[in-house]
């Protein structure tokens, strides 16, 4: 079951969390790979004592660059033709995955993005909610796609988007570059509801809002520079 | 009677170009360096005539010599800037691609000699 999908997760320091995390996933995936961007902690020990294939960053490059990594590896794979990345820091249910994929298929489209505002969103702050929709509005102003929740690490897609995807945005700036992309190459779209859960542990990791200033700049150089 | 406006305008038209350009593109390449040129050839001869610029300054609308050596030093900053944050960019693309090569290399030897340890 699901041999023919690959679960992409970048990490960087997620050393707490990330083997419960590749565990769950795995009940239910057989192919998981783990990008570990880099890590100053002890990710790696944590995901070898799983079956998850690790993939070591020899620097750290951003959350970006890990899931191109994750994407090419699994790439490698011929039978592959459903990918999924997938947070580690538990933000994510596992049980999300097989609706949205099983949404994809259905539906024969290239890519689904989960949506936390489509889905249920537990102890999220006001402002982080406020952000997130400002976010939102600045990815229809500047690519016409309109998506709940652009910022969502949990998405699906085909193998014909990952063969053409090139992240070159290697920090949190990808997830506005794969809107993009979705946009200028004219894929086919949806969303899906997902859960996110704010557990303290990941609220403590969470994009600092301020971050939002350098993924406006590098999306705008992007967008004009782009050959 | 071309003004200091037309000037920096075209000047800033130019960077416009520069940075919607592709990277590889020679003719950009040979542009800026005779750009280069040209500046240290300007530099040299405000250098050895002063005075110049305040003709020059005056000829173009703007009041002193001095003003007008500002405003081109303030178009030179902004291209240098530009350039080598272009630059630096291509650059940390080409060093993430190789670090990808590497990290998948090693990732499929770890795959490797596992399967074959299986195997025994």
């Amino acid at each position: 079951m699901y041999k023919n999908s690959w679960i992409i997760i970048p990490v960087y320091n997620e050393e707490q969390v990330i083997k419960d995390v590749l565990n769950d996933v795995l009940k239910v995936f057989p192919n998981v790979v783990c990008v570990n961007d880099g890590s100053s902690d002890d990710s790696a020990t944590e995901i070898k004592k799983t079956k998850a294939h690790l993939v070591n960053h020899p620097i750290n490059m951003g959350a970006g660059a890990a899931i191109q990594t994750g994407i090419e590896f699994a790439l490698q794979d011929k039978a592959a033709q459903y990918f999924v990345t997938f947070d580690a820091d538990g933000q994510h249910k596992v049980e999300d995955i097989a609706p949205t994929l099983k949404y994809l298929q259905g539906n024969d489209l290239d890519i689904v993005i989960g949506s936390r505002f489509l889905g249920e969103v537990k102890n999220i702050s006001k402002i982080k909610s406020r952000f997130l929709q400002v976010a939102k509005l600045f990815n229809k102003i500047t690519t016409k796609i309109d998506i709940t929740d652009p910022h969502n690490g949990l998405r699906v897609f085909n193998r014909k988007f990952a063969e053409s995807l090139d992240i070159t945005l290697h920090g949190y700036a990808h997830a506005s570059e794969i809107v993009e992309h979705i946009r200028s190459q004219r894929f086919k779209y949806d969303e899906y509801p997902v859960t996110v859960l704010y557990t303290d542990y990941s609220l403590k990791k969470g994009q600092p809002m301020l971050n939002a200033i350098n993924i406006v700049f590098d999306l705008f150089f992007n967008r004009i520079t782009k050959k | 009677m071309i003004t200091i406006q037309t000037l920096l305008i075209a000047g800033f038209v130019i960077l416009l170009l520069m940075l919607l350009s592709n990277p590889g593109n020679l003719k950009i390449q040979a542009s800026k360096k005779i750009i280069g040129v040209l500046f240290v050839c300007a530099a040299i001869f405000f250098i050895v005539f002063p005075e110049k610029s305040n003709d020059i300054a005056h000829m173009l609308g703007v009041g002193r010599g001095a003003d007008l050596l500002l405003y081109i030093l303030t178009l030179a900053f902004i291209f240098v800037s530009l350039n080598f944050y272009l630059q630096i960019k291509e650059e940390q693309n080409k060093n993430v691609k190789l670090a990808r090569k590497i990290a998948i290399i090693e990732a499929n030897q770890v795959e490797k000699s596992k399967k074959s340890n299986q195997r025994k």
